[in-house]
Parts: C-alpha cells; structure tokens; sequence
C-alpha cells in the first residue's frame, strides 16, 4: 500500500485535542517513486479540493521542487507542469515514516506505506 | 471505503480515487499487493478532514459496534468526511435473512468463524477449538439489523437525507446524502 501527497492533503490528526483543520507533518524515512496513469481531468477536478499551502509544505519534505506557488498560478494546458504535479500527488510513496499530530506532538507511524492511525486507550 | 478489509471494492471504479482505511493492520497487508491507497484507522474517529470525500462506502462494518451510541456515532463520522451534497452507502446485515445465518431472533450476536485447517490448528487471540471439526473457531460479535433501523440510526445521527433504503442479499442497505448545512 502507498502514502501518496494526495492522501496526506485529506488527512488530519484523529487526536480528541486536535482541531481537525491542520495539516499531519511528514517524517519521511523511507520513500519510493511509484507509476500511476497520468489523467488531467482528474487532476483538474482534484487541484480545486487540496489545501494547496499544506500541499506545498509537505512537497517540500519530500523534495518536490517547481510546484506553482499558488493555485492560480497552474496552466492546466502546461502539459510539463502537470504531469509534474502529478508526479508530486501521486507518484512520491512514504514507505516508512510517520505523521506527526503538530498540535499534540504524537506521532502515527507508517509502516510498509500503511500509516496507523489508530489512538490508545488512554487517547480516546 | 471505512472499513475496506482487504481492499476488494478499492478497484470498483478506475476513473475514481478510493481511500480505505480498516481497524484490522492483517487485512490491509492484502491492500498492499494491489497498491492501494489505504491506512489503519477505527471507524469512530476517522483521521480524515471533514468534508474532503465526494463519496464514501461502509460495507457490512457497522454491524460490528456493540452498542446503538457506537453505531450512531460510525455514521456521524462516515457523513463527516463527506462533503455536503455527497453521498454515504452502507450495507449491514439483517436479522431477518434465511439460509446460513438466518433464524436469528436476538438482534445480537456471536457467529463463529470456522478457520479453514489448511491455515492452521493453533489457537490464536480469543479463539476456541471446535473439538468436532478438528479447527479453531473464532465468535465475532453481529448487531443484527431490523427493518427500519438503518433509517431510524441515520434520523439520529442528523445533517443526513436518506435517499433510497432497500434489502440487499441478507443485507439492509441505504444510500444517503450529506445535507448542505450543519456538521
């Protein structure tokens, strides 16, 4: 299984104290390039739902580089630019990491692509 | 898809990015072959924003939760990762069903599953040998669903329409759309 950006971008902390409106950190320690079919109206529909700033940040920790800056600045007929998008969204794999409740500072660790997101008893 | 299990509707429809996430770590090892997108997580605090899917599925999960306040409770989660104007299917099964493991009276349940002897005899977690067919059996508790109790769950959980509701192989299913305000 894969922990794609495109998952990340709709996740948040299942923390009882956390907001649900901020973004999980990535601790990257293991990462792949995967293949996944290039589609545009997909990534045309899609581009409209991210939280592009917390996109962008996770991006970044995974050395994703060139990304327009901001939403308006995409040219969905720069077929270069999209296919680069969709090589951040989609193709970039954190196998082994984990994702960090900024918020309360608890840790979700990812496994073979798979993050555990389940809370503690005593989290509950 | 909340509660995806080994991932067998995660490839239902290609031109759609499905999610799955299941309480079981051993079941979403099977999602791994097929290279799903999917994580470990309990129905009754999705660590998913509000609002971020168009769709959702929860197939046969529900049925699981012991208790009416849990099972309102997986549906307010379900219908809160779902934008409003989206849509919710689930599917649970019937006290009401024949065959196998119809002729139920009580709503709740433990049905056994007999594990296969090919994948082993030990006795693992909370199973028990069944000294007559030589394998391990394994009771998992069911909420058997009543007709009208679907809706009756979605009125209580709120911010929802239920759009179709309808009896499916065993199961009582609704299809049910996230309102626009509240949630």
């Amino acid at each position: 299984a894969n922990m794609i950006l495109l998952t990340h971008n709709m996740m948040v902390s299942p923390m009882k104290e956390a907001s649900k409106s901020v973004p999980l950190k990535i601790e990257a320690e293991e990462v792949q390039e995967l293949e996944k079919e290039f589609n545009l109206d997909f990534l045309v529909n899609i581009i409209d739902r991210l939280d592009w700033a917390g996109f962008l940040e996770a991006a970044a920790i995974l050395n994703q580089q060139g990304l327009p800056s901001s939403t308006e600045e995409i040219d969905k007929t720069n077929e270069e630019s999209m296919r680069k998008l969709h090589h951040a969204l989609m193709e970039v794999d954190v196998v082994t990491g984990a994702l960090v409740c900024t918020e309360t500072g608890r840790r979700f660790p990812i496994a073979g692509g798979i993050p555990n997101m389940l809370l503690n008893q005593d989290e509950l | 898809d909340i509660g995806c299990g080994n991932g067998k509707y995660l490839s239902t429809n290609p031109k759609v990015w499905m999610h799955g996430c299941d309480r079981s770590p051993n079941l979403l090892q099977h999602c791994t072959a097929n290279k799903h997108d999917v994580l470990v997580a309990d129905a009754l605090e999705l660590p998913y924003k509000s609002s971020a899917f168009d769709a959702a599925i929860s197939i046969a999960v529900i049925h699981h939760l012991s208790t009416e306040e849990r099972r309102v409770a997986a549906l307010k989660e379900a219908l809160r990762v779902v934008r409003p104007g989206g849509v919710l299917l689930v599917y649970n099964w019937a006290l009401e069903q024949e065959g196998r493991f119809g002729g139920f009276k009580e709503q709740d349940q433990l049905i056994p599953w007999h594990l296969n002897k090919k994948f082993g005899t030990d006795v693992v977690g909370h199973g028990e040998k069944a000294e007559e067919k030589h394998c391990v059996v394994y009771k998992r508790f069911y909420h058997l669903f009543k007709e009208g109790e679907t809706e009756r769950l979605f009125e209580a959980a709120g911010g929802n329409t239920v759009r179709q509701s309808y009896y499916d192989h065993a199961n009582w299913c609704a299809i049910v759309e996230k309102q626009a305000l509240s949630m």
